[in-house]
């Protein structure tokens, strides 16, 4: 179990070709990292593409992770979540579900989330989604965590693409006056 | 650089997922090209990033290793044995929460020619997340709109609406990813009483450790020079004070000559504390900062200069600081260390 400050250290040792370091960081953060992808892909063999693809990045750009902007954790699942993402999008035209292979995505340990474990941060992004009407929380939610298209949001609220569009535009800059930005 | 309502809507919508291919396509290559527009992507990727903390955790399989590692070419050749620096000894309780100190010291690194003004009377109490306005501090532009001024809200108020927005969430949480939240009412801090509590440190050198399973606030700063980059990354534990320097991209320096650490706090009359030479290996693990006041540990400049071997003779740095930063917090006081399943 590895501390935000113990991550970064590591992740500065990886910068520095530090290969124990890294083998450590993997260790400490594959789980997070696969659930996170596992959730948008729905298939094994394609989250396990986008994790080795993550952590060669790292290994890469480990020099480059500035600890004042992100916390280790949210800047390596970036860079997994825009792969991910990448990956979907592209391949659209086949709904994902429909795919043989696509599965439940079952967290190994689906826990309730005790307030404070969750960071300030946390706590004030979820004050302001919670501030949104309860389906444009979901629709920010199932876009965010489930990397859903607004072809896949529209069919989920049965409402034309350029509506999603607009709820999202609308949620978006609700969620940003919420937090002051 | 001026970006039009569209330029933050692409950003923040990349940063959400729901851009299709090609404006995907496009951001990517607007980012490669403009490092502002990708501070934005970024800030905005960060804020999001958050709700990562809430997905499960699900093990990949065993043999991912070998393949990243493969990726990557590591020789496998035994390493030196990896040392993170020492765990802090148990801190004393009560956590220290130091959110309007922290409130401050982010605030004053918008401006960082500007000193944070002397002790002026207690503030409002602050509810700003360190890392909050930093995305505005680091861009050459602010991201997010024109003001640098950070907007506090009032912390009783924060936590009011954190039960009612829990409250609201609950079923969105639940239905999309599983999340269970807890009821408001098991909810700590509530009740109209200010959570935040302002521990005054008392300056007596080293605390008692007592048996308590609170975790200490953890703080980070990164020194870094003209050229960018850091040399150096301070740590220091809320509670213990005990801090480290570890060297991560220094040049090496002439064997006469020794880098030296100083705090500069205009608290202290700008007048630089030495906290002692850099020793040669790559961690350096002092209690000199036990006996500074909390809130000059927090709001303080630490900087690096070369001196002569063993470090100044006379107290007082003889160059100029190569290489300077301040202190982040990575871990708040309250919260638990990150769990990684």
């Amino acid at each position: 179990m590895l501390t935000p400050a113990e991550l970064v250290w590591l992740i500065a040792a990886v910068a520095k070709g530090d290969e124990a370091a890294f083998e450590r960081l993997y260790g400490a953060t594959r789980a997070k990292l696969y659930g996170v992808v596992l959730r948008i892909l729905r298939r094994q063999d394609l989250a396990e593409e986008v994790i080795q693809e993550t952590y060669v990045k790292i290994w890469n750009s480990a020099g480059q992770f500035n600890p004042t902007l992100a916390s280790p954790i949210t800047w390596m699942a970036s860079i997994a979540r825009n792969r991910a993402i990448d990956i979907v999008r592209k391949r659209s035209e086949l709904s994902i579900e429909e795919e043989p292979a696509a599965m439940e995505v079952a967290a190994d340990s689906p826990d309730p989330l005790a307030r404070r474990e969750m960071t300030e941060e946390l706590k004030r992004l979820l004050e302001c989604v919670g501030r949104l009407e309860p389906d444009r929380q979901k629709l920010v939610l199932l876009a965010y965590y489930n990397g859903w298209s607004r072809e896949q949001l529209a069919a989920k609220f049965e409402a034309p693409v350029n509506t999603v569009k607009t709820w999202l535009r609308r949620s978006r800059m609700d969620i940003r006056e919420c937090l002051g930005l | 650089m001026e970006y039009s309502e569209d330029h933050i809507a692409l950003a923040a919508e990349y940063a959400l997922g729901t851009l299709d291919a090609d404006e995907r396509a496009q951001v990517e290559t607007m980012m490669a090209v403009d490092q502002d527009f990708t501070a934005i992507v970024q800030a905005w990727e960060f804020r999001l990033g958050v709700l990562n903390q809430m997905v499960g955790s699900v093990e990949p399989p065993p043999g991912l290793w070998d393949k990243i590692s493969k990726a990557v070419g590591l020789t496998g050749l035994p390493q030196p044995a990896l040392e993170l620096p020492e765990p802090p000894p148990p801190p004393p309780p009560p956590p220290i929460v130091l959110e309007d100190q922290i409130g401050e010291a982010v605030a004053s690194l918008q401006s960082p020619a500007v000193p944070p003004p002397p002790s002026s009377p207690p503030p409002s109490p602050a509810s700003v997340a360190a890392p909050a306005p930093l995305p505005m501090a680091a861009a050459p532009a602010p991201p997010f709109g024109d003001s640098n001024v950070v907007r506090l809200t009032g912390r009783v108020r924060s936590y009011r609406n954190l039960a009612v927005a829990m409250t609201a969430i609950a079923a969105a949480l639940l239905a999309v990813i599983g999340v269970q939240v807890y009821s408001p009412g098991l909810l700590p801090g509530l009740g109209g009483k200010p959570a935040t509590q302002i521990v005054e440190v008392r300056p007596s050198p080293v605390p008692t450790p007592r048996a308590t399973s609170a975790p200490s606030a953890q703080y980070v700063a990164l020194l870094q020079g003209a050229a960018g980059g850091p040399a150096f990354i301070l740590t220091v534990d809320g509670a213990t004070k005990n801090f480290t320097i570890r060297k991560v991209g220094a040049p090496p320096i002439d064997a006469n000559k020794n880098y030296e650490l100083w705090l500069i706090s205009d608290k202290l009359q700008n007048r630089p504390r030495s906290l002692g030479v850099i020793g040669d290996t790559n961690f350096t693990t002092r209690p000199l900062l036990a006996g500074y006041d909390s809130d000059v540990i927090n709001t303080a400049t630490y900087a690096v200069t070369v001196e002569q071997s063993g470090g100044s003779p006379d107290g007082a740095p003889h160059s100029q600081p190569v290489f300077i930063g301040r202190l982040i917090e990575t871990v708040p006081a309250n919260a638990a260390p990150a769990r990684n399943r």
